[in-house]
């Protein structure tokens, strides 16, 4: 009963974490098929949906990292102290993709110059691809068990890392995919909706690839943790993602365009699960658990308070923004 | 032998990160805090002009509120990616100052992520709401904005207020064993930084704005539009102002109690003593003679005591480990100096500005007052900054008053890596500024030739505004 409201709080931040990969991963995504679709003369159609998809909520999804560091040093300065102490390099290399993104999102918008929208575009792709693959590598590290013992640089970069870092590349551009085609609907474009369909289904293949790629070196690196995800608490996580990926592009691919995106954010928040559920009770495993680096209880009281809040303040009035969004009330009253 | 040792100075100085970052903080945080007068107070601003132009059914009303949302907008979103730089340095920079004292001075960045999370929401569907939504119920979920914007203030700067003035926290053993909340999140400082903060984000975005239009009524233009739109910020902003200088006031005394040494900086006391002279402008040498500069004989003994006994604390009471060094108190001085000067002359213009609005019942007419007005807007970006300097640099050494130093809570990368992060972000930071800065230029040159010409949506053009249909190119 005592471990109830620590726990609770981790959840809680795993929880942040999961929103930040869904809904901030459908941006990311985003601009990964942006960087993919190719010179300004082909990629015109996708690009200007991207845009006029991505703008109303961007930097809305920003804000769950937000809160995923506020939670994090309030809720367990020791794990955060750690972390940032030994994973410095991943935060900084995450941090300026993040700046340079937002920059250079704004930036095509102002560019007259063809040269200069292809620069901006280019950068606004290229770290639309480095800043999730550097966070979850931050990820990954945590999970190998190296952080606080092994060098920076080792802490940072090694398979463990690698692996997380890809799978997280691989998951966005399969969320930004899934939630185009759906922009692409509602904007009426068929040509786009075949082709993110098909961007989907290869982000599918590429995400199941990676994925199994991702296990085995779990298997390789961090034993335990594997068996957790495979055969304890991270299991029923883990068996949703194998299953629910493989479903979401089988319907993209016979062009049935019902519950593909509740089920896109339902397989990658079941695959941060997967790992969150597998590690607990440690936040970094054989060293720090749960229990070991929370906050007094007059913190813990008050980050329950404020995630109470969220949900009473922050989840309606972002279904309304949302609403109104996919409504296409934001769109001008159609010519 | 001196020379050995200035030599082993330099080198270990090149081996530990605490200079570079230091020189990032104080980088990043200046940027962020000229960002932050628009992000808390103009949502106010837009939402009185909305309100008088619903309330009087005057189009040029709502077309300036239109406008502005779109500045605010795009200006928020700037300032969303300098914040999140900086939740991100407390960690990079300063990982010790989280590990010990996380649970206590995070929780004011917590309740500030919510209100980040409104602020953010809200602004969105307001500024994508306009025509979209029925200007009722426009206006009024605008009015979630204000609210959101001063949880925020209060929160981040409870945040600063336990840095300056900790309370509420039981250490055992170098960690935080027991917090109280209440007593953590308004601690001494809170009260007058929140009032003092708060009352210059919204005279800084008053004055701000309304120098634009000081602008335009001196390259000649007269309509009901400049009028109306230089009217209703300056008078927000001239009628705080008085009430700043009380509140500044305020605050200054209470550093004598709260924060001694900072206030010993502020006021270059070397010696505590009673009779303590004014000092305006000025510098302190080490042995404590003050150079240049003003002294006005016993009025700092007058202003903190009402009285010339008053005896006011000095430098030297404290460990030299302890207080501001001789640069630091220097720059405390000097900005607290520019802050109070600037406020001053702020409170004159206002007084100009209520002189003739009340005795002739116009607005000023004299090109001098719009001269002014139009430096009004830079001045309170300047204070600003000289006010963050001012409680920042005083606290020196300390990053937690009395409890913990910079140099110990300072992360143990090497000083190369924190001078590179620091260029990157002076490259990033400096293309943000020219992006943001010819977007504005180029929306205020749209908006002119809309008002010659005719009218488009206010928003074309601007990265974060909504956008026409979206429609195949090409035939």
């Amino acid at each position: 009963m005592n471990d109830l409201l620590p726990n609770l709080i981790a959840f809680v931040l795993l929880l942040a974490i999961t929103a930040y990969s869904t809904a901030g991963g459908a941006d990311f995504g985003a601009g990964i098929w942006d960087l993919l679709a190719g010179n300004s003369e082909q990629g015109r159609e996708a690009r200007r949906l991207i845009d006029h998809a991505m703008a109303p909520v961007w930097e809305v999804n920003n804000v769950w990292l937000v809160l995923a560091i506020v939670l994090c040093w309030t809720g367990f300065p020791p794990l955060f102290e750690a972390t940032f102490a030994s994973l410095y390099p991943l935060f900084a290399l995450a941090l300026v993709g993040l700046v340079l993104r937002g920059a250079f999102f704004a930036f095509r918008h102002v560019a007259d110059d063809p040269r200069a929208h292809r620069a901006a575009d280019l950068v606004f792709g290229l770290s639309s691809v480095l800043t999730p693959f550097f966070f979850a590598a931050s990820l990954g590290a945590i999970a190998s068990g190296r952080v606080g013992s092994a060098s920076v640089l080792e802490a940072s970069f090694n398979p463990m890392s690698i692996a997380f870092g890809l799978v997280s590349v691989a998951t966005t551009a399969f969320t930004g995919a899934s939630f185009l085609v759906g922009d692409a609907r509602r904007y009426g474009a068929t040509e786009l909706v075949d082709y993110f369909s098909r961007r989907a289904l290869t982000a599918a293949v590429a995400l199941i690839a990676v994925g199994t790629a991702a296990l085995i070196t779990i298997g390789l690196e961090a034993p335990d943790l594997l068996k957790s995800m495979l055969a304890g608490a991270g299991l029923p996580f883990a068996l949703t993602t194998m299953v629910l990926t493989p479903v979401v592009a089988f319907l993209l691919w016979r062009g049935i365009f019902r519950w593909y995106r509740v089920l896109t954010v339902a397989a990658v928040g079941s695959l941060v699960f997967a790992w969150g559920f597998a590690q607990s009770p440690y936040l970094l495993p054989g060293k720090l658990t749960i229990a070991q680096a929370i906050a007094p209880p007059a913190s813990q009281a008050l980050l329950l308070g404020i995630a109470v809040a969220v949900v009473v303040l922050v989840v309606p009035s972002m279904g309304l923004l949302y609403y109104l969004d996919q409504r296409s009330t934001l769109e001008p009253p159609e010519a | 032998m001196v020379l050995t040792r200035m030599t082993s100075t330099l080198w270990l100085a090149g081996e530990s990160a605490l200079l570079p970052s230091r020189i990032q903080m104080a980088f990043t945080l200046a940027t962020h805090v000229l960002l932050v007068p628009m992000g808390v107070a103009l949502p106010s601003l837009t939402l009185l002009m909305e309100g008088i132009g619903l309330a009087r059914k005057d189009p040029v009303a709502l077309k300036i509120a239109r406008r502005w949302s779109v500045v605010m907008a795009v200006q928020f979103a700037v300032g969303a990616v300098t914040g999140t730089v900086l939740s991100f340095e407390f960690g990079i920079l300063w990982p010790r100052l989280m590990g010990r004292f996380g649970s206590a001075l995070g929780m004011g960045f917590a309740i500030e992520g919510l209100a980040f999370f409104l602020e953010a929401i809200f602004i969105g569907i307001y500024l994508y709401g306009w025509e979209r939504l029925r200007p009722r119920t426009h206006f009024l979920l605008g009015l979630a904005l204000p609210p959101a914007g001063v949880l925020g203030t209060a929160s981040v700067l409870a945040a600063n207020a336990f840095m300056n003035t900790p309370a509420g926290v039981t250490i055992t053993n170098g960690r935080v064993t027991n917090v109280n909340v209440w007593a953590a999140l308004l601690t001494p400082a809170e009260g007058y930084e929140f009032w003092h903060f708060l009352i210059a984000l919204y005279m800084t975005a008053g004055f701000v704005v309304a120098s634009v239009y000081a602008v335009a009524w001196l390259r000649g233009r007269r309509d009901h539009y400049q009028r109306l739109a230089f009217a209703i910020p300056f008078t927000v902003a001239a009628a705080l102002t008085p009430v700043q200088l009380l509140v500044g006031d305020l605050s200054a005394r209470a550093l004598v109690q709260d924060q001694p040494a900072k206030f010993a900086a502020v006021e270059l006391t070397w010696k505590t003593r009673d009779h303590n002279p004014e000092v305006i402008g000025g510098l302190i040498d080490p042995s404590g003679a003050v150079h240049l500069g003003i002294s006005i004989p016993s009025l700092d003994s007058l202003l903190v005591g009402y009285s010339a006994n008053a005896v006011v604390p000095g430098l030297t009471s404290f460990a030299a480990d302890a207080r501001p060094s001789i640069v630091e108190a220097n720059l405390a001085h000097l900005a607290f100096d520019v802050m109070v000067g600037l406020g001053s002359a702020g409170a004159l213009l206002a007084l100009w500005y209520f002189w003739v609005l009340l005795r002739r019942r116009r607005l000023p007419d004299s090109a001098w007052f719009y001269r002014l007005a139009a430096l009004a807007g830079v001045g309170c970006y300047v204070a600003v900054e000289a006010g963050w300097v001012t409680t920042e640099v005083g606290r020196q050494p300390w990053i937690v008053y009395n409890l913990m130093r910079v140099a110990d809570a300072v992360t143990t990368a090497p000083a190369s890596f924190v001078w590179t992060m620091l260029a990157a972000l002076v490259v990033v930071y400096a293309l943000i500024a020219y992006f943001f800065i010819s977007l504005l230029m180029r929306l205020a040159a749209r908006w002119k030739r809309d008002d010659a010409i005719g009218p488009s949506a206010p928003e074309e053009g601007a990265p974060y505004g909504p956008r026409p249909a979206f429609r195949r190119a090409g035939p």
